[in-house]
């Protein structure tokens, strides 16, 4: 090799940099993309497209009411692509989400609803704990499948959540469980108020599961890549044959992992009810659960990565409400735009290119 | 007492009837599947086959144009899906969920303007079959169905046919079980996919025409109702075997038909639990077939033509 040491490093890293850049610029690459795309279809019903997203981009950021309403949707979103994120990394696919959050849902909603003589942040500590093993409980079928007899997740959980879904509306219509009687659409009594969670901003919707959901995002990222169960987690996900050679113990990875992604799960059903609705509501999830998968994935199925992928995804929901109310562009457009940037992104792929050195030993 | 027959009748006649999108569908993605892709985004191609059978249906007044407008444009997202899955060799569950996510905003967005619910469009023509229809009990079961049933019911085992008899059928197989194999034998295991996937896409389109047009004649947002995950489900269930499918199918069909009937008879046990029923016993069936999986073996595995 012609190249001395010094040099070969500084290319290295030049090399190194530039990958970096080109990684971070795909996402948005294709972010703009799919507003263009999106824009032809507003144009073509005869809306001016700068107009729709400026209309978004005020109700995404506009005020601090507006930014409290981002900070609502990206909530649960950031909480369920986190577990999903812990669960890719770990060599599952968890599409139960949606199901597990509604447990997690209903069961933080039946201790909400506990006259229990405690302080507040014990009731909602004691709501969310219960959320998060609802979400758990849910995944435990599906987990132990998974971990020690090999069937595939992906069908075991769709099914679980029509049965979650199901399961769920069954208790909000019944009086003598959690229903509200005379309600005119069918949900739960509301939580006592010491079971809410506080709002940080008065005046908005804004609570502190954002806040919640952020340090989590620290966390996970801390324990993934800085811990030793960490790294067995992702030895198993990327390789669970080395990772059974090198001693870790994969059945049993893969089983905690799945519980601990359901939890997650119920934590993001959980603060939808405690933060924001008070109340469980029938069907008061579309699609959230489905949501987070596009939404880990646009993070680049990294604890890190997927906060700015679900404060553009909330934004999109808080902005597309305001959207629709002033230019008359349905909101609906709102899931067409993250659609297409997801599959753009995935388009142009995460390919890396391959690194120098292997270049030169091959041409040689 | 006198009453149970005929009831017995309707709801065996509904069964089928409800279980025709979910067969139709499958034919397609029996394919898909077993050349080793996991198409999640049928159901938004069968979402779309639903959208644009209606809105064809409604301006051009003739039903076969609709279906066949339905089948193109399924046959066109699942070709986004087979340029990102197999060209770019993206995740393909994050490609099919894309795809369903893409599919719901866009039905929502365009059905204002195209009055896909606004008024009932015409149906699929109900099959004259003369006196066979009038055979006590099975008759208006088998023989008083529309042309939807007589075509899930020529195509499976044609269907079946071309897959286990014919030498495409066999490539197609190969495939999902060893794509290196298949590319060694000079084959293009991309064109066999991208077919395969194409195929799904169609029928999922047809599916999807048949749920609108069968019985109901509108659009409603999100008409499918993840009925495309049930096809999934019962492709897994019945083991990738296209007469075990279409019995899961009826199944499904079966359940569907009970719950709408469940609210009427006053049972003892909420309405939501017959919603439940069919999932609850794929669940047992998966679970029960335990190592007996026969998954295609590349499931999911994306062809890679430049790591050998």
């Amino acid at each position: 090799m012609k190249e001395e040491p010094e040099e070969r490093n500084i290319t290295e890293m030049q090399q190194g940099l530039i990958d970096f850049i080109l990684a971070g610029s795909r996402p948005v690459v294709s972010i703009v993309l799919a507003f263009l795309v999106s824009g032809v279809i507003i144009f073509l019903q005869g809306i001016n497209p700068l107009e729709a997203y400026s209309a978004v981009l005020r109700g995404a950021f506009g005020s601090m009411v507006a930014f409290g309403n981002t900070c609502v949707r990206t909530t649960p979103l950031l909480i369920g692509a986190l577990g999903m994120t812990l669960g890719i990394r770990g060599g599952l696919f968890n599409v139960g989400a949606e199901g597990q959050l509604y447990i997690g849902a209903a069961a933080a909603t039946t201790v909400g609803l506990l006259p229990l003589p405690v302080p507040s942040w014990l009731h909602i500590l004691l709501s969310i704990s219960a959320g998060i093993l609802g979400g758990s409980l849910w995944a435990f079928l599906p987990a132990y499948l998974r971990a020690f007899r090999g069937v595939s997740e992906i069908v075991v959980t769709i099914m679980l959540n029509f049965v979650a879904i199901y399961f769920v509306s069954y208790l909000v219509h019944e009086p003598k469980l959690l229903a509200q009687e005379g309600a005119s659409y069918a949900q739960s009594r509301t939580i006592l108020e010491s079971a809410y969670l506080p709002i940080l901003v008065k005046g908005t919707s804004m609570h502190i599961g954002i806040i919640i959901a952020v340090i989590l995002a620290f966390i996970l990222h801390f324990v993934l890549n800085h811990t030793s169960f960490g790294f067995r987690t992702r030895m198993v996900g990327a390789n669970p044959e080395a990772a059974h050679y090198a001693g870790v113990k994969v059945r049993s990875s893969l089983f905690v992992t799945f519980l601990i992604v359901g939890g997650f799960s119920g934590l993001m059903g959980t603060v939808e009810i405690l933060g924001l609705k008070h109340s469980l509501y029938d069907y008061f999830s579309v699609g959230m659960g489905y949501e987070t998968i596009t939404v880990a994935l646009l993070g680049g199925v990294n604890p890190l990565g997927v906060i700015p992928a679900a404060f553009f995804f909330g934004g999109l929901r808080a902005g597309g409400n305001l959207m629709q109310q002033t230019v008359g562009v349905s909101s609906s457009m709102v899931p067409v735009i993250q659609a297409l940037a997801v599959l753009f992104v995935v388009g142009f792929g995460f390919t890396k290119r391959k690194p120098k050195i292997q270049k030169t030993m091959t041409q040689q | 007492m006198e009453n149970l027959l005929p009831q017995i009748d309707t709801f065996l006649q509904a069964a089928i009837r409800m279980s025709i999108p979910l067969i139709l569908t499958g034919i397609g993605t029996l394919y898909t599947e077993r050349c080793g892709i996991i198409n999640i985004g049928v159901e938004g191609s069968m979402l779309i086959g639903t959208f644009v059978a209606v809105t064809a249906a409604m301006v051009t007044g003739n039903i076969y144009i609709a279906v066949l407008c339905a089948m193109i444009a399924g046959g066109l997202m699942s070709l986004i899906f087979a340029f990102l899955a197999v060209s770019r060799r993206a995740d393909q569950m994050v490609v099919g969920f894309g795809i369903n996510l893409l599919a719901g905003g866009l039905t929502l967005t365009l059905m204002p303007y195209l009055n896909a619910n606004r008024a009932r469009t015409i149906l699929f023509p109900v099959v004259n079959t003369g006196f066979l229809k009038d055979i006590p009990i099975l008759g208006p079961v088998l023989f008083d169905q529309s042309i939807a049933v007589w075509m899930a019911l020529i195509l499976t085992p044609i269907s079946a046919w071309i897959l286990y008899k014919t030498t495409w059928g066999l490539s197609l197989r190969a495939v999902g079980e060893n794509s290196k194999a298949v590319a060694t034998a000079g084959l293009s295991v991309i064109r066999l996919r991208y077919t395969g996937i194409l195929l799904g896409g169609i029928f999922a389109g047809l599916g999807g025409a048949t749920l609108a047009l069968n019985d109901l004649g509108f659009f409603v947002p999100n008409m499918t109702q993840s009925r495309g995950f049930i096809v999934l489900a019962a492709l897994v269930v019945g083991k990738w075997n296209p007469f075990y499918f279409a019995g899961v199918c009826l199944l499904f069909g079966a359940a569907d038909a009970l719950q709408l009937r469940a609210q009427s008879f006053g049972s003892v046990l909420p309405y939501q639990f017959y919603l439940m029923l069919p999932y609850l016993l794929t669940i047992a069936a998966l679970a029960g077939l335990v190592g007996k999986t026969k998954a295609p073996k590349e499931y999911s595995k994306p062809y890679d033509p430049t790591h050998f």
